[in-house]
């Protein structure tokens, strides 16, 4: 498994023992009849709930992209709509259904129509701009690919067209 | 026009037929009311006359095998019923007993015979709001006789009852003895016969989901036994309340069921947890009944609809109608023995609590893999024998036909004709060198981009496409 899966592995770990050991000592103060301490631990509990179905979902669209590589690239550049760029030096794995950049999950073509899609891919000499979103909220993601062999980036080319149906405009 | 009349006639003469075994017969109000007037030993009349009526339930299927004496049946035996319903105007004696078994029995054949007129009265895509329309309207006539009994006259509402059967068999005497329309495609005789394995899961996911129901006859409802007044008419409401909600979702919604049945378990869960921590007044009653009631609501449906589905897949749909009622009564009859095991060996109410709600975890925990199994037996039931049957030229030219919400890649392209040819999610992830999660996420965005929710609904889709154009 990919170190960054991981980490988000070990997150969702953490969580799910704190929750266990809440919902255990909800049931150990149900049965010892206390129930003031009882309501206070089930309505505690749902925080660590909510935060360990929301740290699932995450590795499991972690996994999900770590599965289905198109490129792999060592940093990348965010730019939001108005907004000034932000540099990322770690290493950032595009895929067909969204962009695995260090442990941040950016997703995309997972939630069918209505959920986020990959609008439009430009490619140069040495950057790809990915830009996707839904309506108005869109981010731009520019990546160093470093990739030198024009075959390769055909190849790139092919495979983003077949995964996700975005036509790469190419650029020299 | 005539579809609608046939199924509203129907709803009403099941729905009155129903009303008189839930206030009545199957643990009803009236049947309470009458033992406690003459303080008499309940589990015995209780328990015979369910195990009667499972009887009924099952046999019925291997002596009616046609509609019009499935017409004959339901008009003779509701006749049989409401003789053996009248000793119960004068004191316990053995014909409580007799009546019991006998009303049991040919109340179970009454309602599995019912199972040809919600096949043949109620077109496909609507079965799930018959289902709905019977149970509400049951329930809200048994509302009602449930308050005469427990307000004004255990006999009254006795009488009561026996109106709702009188009235349900001249209804069903109405009812059409032959086909009303005739199916717009039958599966032929492949899917007739290969419905064993589907019947057999549902039977079980059935019979374990409504122990609790079971379950809660015996610990929680005899704990409010003192709100008589409020018990005799809040009772149903949340029942009827959360039947009339799923009823009435957007199809797209209703296509998602089976998220609703764990929105039903944590109900369950949180009514038996409450029932642990809140006292026995009103507040809590009406607290625990809205969850306990409430995901009873949509627990029944669930498994009504999906019974009314597999009608489809049966040249007898009165053996599907009563197995699967006679299921959902051997839930509540393991859950009547175990609550009252529970309760008889003298723990405190609050360990009672404990043990009912861990037996609630176990039977909760075997819920979903069994609904996933069946809802994958009957994805690749009928549906997929139809298109089957196509030729290659025929496939290819309805899929171009159907109207795509957008565009599909090329990889989705190759997940469709895999799904088209039957292949499992696993299946389909050995064939392209994908995940199996992967090959989810495709189906996913392939439903999305077709406006449907299943497999089944998809080939469905691209079959009515065909018989369209």
């Amino acid at each position: 498994m990919k170190p960054e899966v991981e980490a988000i592995r070990k997150e969702r770990d953490v969580i799910a023992v704190i929750s266990m050991a809440g919902i255990i000592l909800t049931g150990l103060f149900i049965v010892l009849q206390i129930k003031e301490a009882a309501i206070v631990c089930i309505v505690v509990c749902a925080l660590p709930l909510i935060l360990l179905y929301r740290q699932g979902r995450l590795l499991s669209a972690a996994k999900l992209i770590c599965d289905n590589p198109i490129l792999t690239v060592p940093s990348s550049v965010i730019t939001a709509e108005n907004r000034a760029g932000e540099r990322m030096t770690e290493e950032t794995i595009v895929s067909t259904f969204g962009l695995l950049l260090g442990s941040k999950v950016y997703k995309w073509g997972c939630d069918g129509i209505s959920g986020t899609r990959l609008q439009r891919v430009r490619l140069d000499r040495n950057h790809i701009w990915l830009t996707f979103g839904v309506d108005n909220e869109v981010l731009c993601i520019k990546l160093l690919h470093g990739i030198t062999d024009k075959a390769r980036v055909m190849e790139i080319t092919q495979k983003l067209w077949r995964e996700t149906g975005v036509q790469a405009e190419v650029s020299d | 026009m005539i579809y609608k009349n046939t199924r509203v006639l129907s709803v009403a003469a099941f729905s009155f037929l129903f009303a008189y075994l839930l206030s009545f017969l199957f643990e009803g109000q009236v049947l309470y009311s009458t033992i406690e007037a003459y303080g008499a030993q309940t589990h015995t009349y209780i328990f015979s006359a369910i195990l009667a009526h499972l009887a009924g339930l099952f046999s019925c299927g291997y002596f009616i095998r046609t509609q019009r004496s499935a017409k004959l049946a339901m008009t003779g035996v509701m006749a049989a019923c409401l003789v053996s319903s009248v000793p119960f105007f004068f004191a316990p004696s053995v014909l409580w007993l007799a009546g019991l078994i006998i009303a049991g029995f040919f109340g179970g054949w009454a309602v599995a015979a019912w199972g040809y007129f919600l096949k043949a009265c109620t077109p496909k895509n609507e079965r799930i709001k018959t289902c709905a329309d019977v149970l509400i309207f049951s329930n809200l006539i048994m509302i009602a006789v449930n308050v005469v009994a427990m307000n004004v006259s255990h006999d009254v509402g006795l009488t009561l009852s026996m109106l709702c059967l009188i009235i349900g068999a001249v209804l069903t005497w109405l009812l059409p003895a032959g086909p009303v329309q005739e199916p717009q495609y039958e599966s032929g005789g492949k899917s007739f016969t290969n419905i064993k394995k589907p019947m057999l899961v549902l039977f079980l996911f059935v019979a374990i989901l409504t122990i609790d129901s079971g379950l809660m006859y015996q610990v929680i409802n005899p704990a409010f036994g003192h709100l008589r007044g409020l018990v005799s008419w809040y009772w149903a409401v949340p029942y009827i309340a959360a039947l009339a909600f799923m009823r009435n979702l957007p199809i797209r919604n209703r296509i998602q069921r089976s998220l609703f049945l764990y929105v039903g378990m944590g109900m369950i869960i949180a009514a038996f947890i409450t029932f642990m921590l809140l006292g026995r007044g009103t507040s809590d009653y009406l607290v625990v009944n809205t969850l306990m009631l409430g995901a009873c609501g949509i627990f029944d449906l669930f498994w009504w609809s999906i019974l009314g589905e597999m009608l489809d897949y049966t040249s007898n749909p009165v053996r599907v109608f009563g197995a699967g009622l006679s299921a959902n009564v051997l839930g509540v009859l393991l859950g009547d023995v175990l609550g009252a095991g529970i309760t008889s060996v003298g723990f405190s109410e609050a360990e009672v609590a404990v043990i009912a709600l861990t037996v609630v975890c176990i039977t909760l925990v075997i819920l979903p893999p069994l609904n996933r199994q069946l809802v994958l037996l009957l994805k690749n039931h009928a549906y997929l024998d139809a298109y089957d049957r196509m030729d290659k030229e025929q496939r290819e030219e309805i899929i171009c036909q159907i109207k795509l919400k957008a565009s599909l890649t090329e990889r989705e392209k190759e997940v469709l004709q895999l799904i088209l040819a039957g292949k499992s999610n696993k299946e389909i992830s050995e064939v392209l060198f994908i995940t199996e999660s992967t090959v989810k996420t495709h189906v996913r965005n392939i439903f999305s981009k077709y406006d449907v929710g299943s497999r089944a609904e998809l080939i469905s889709d691209i079959l009515k496409n065909k018989s369209e154009s």
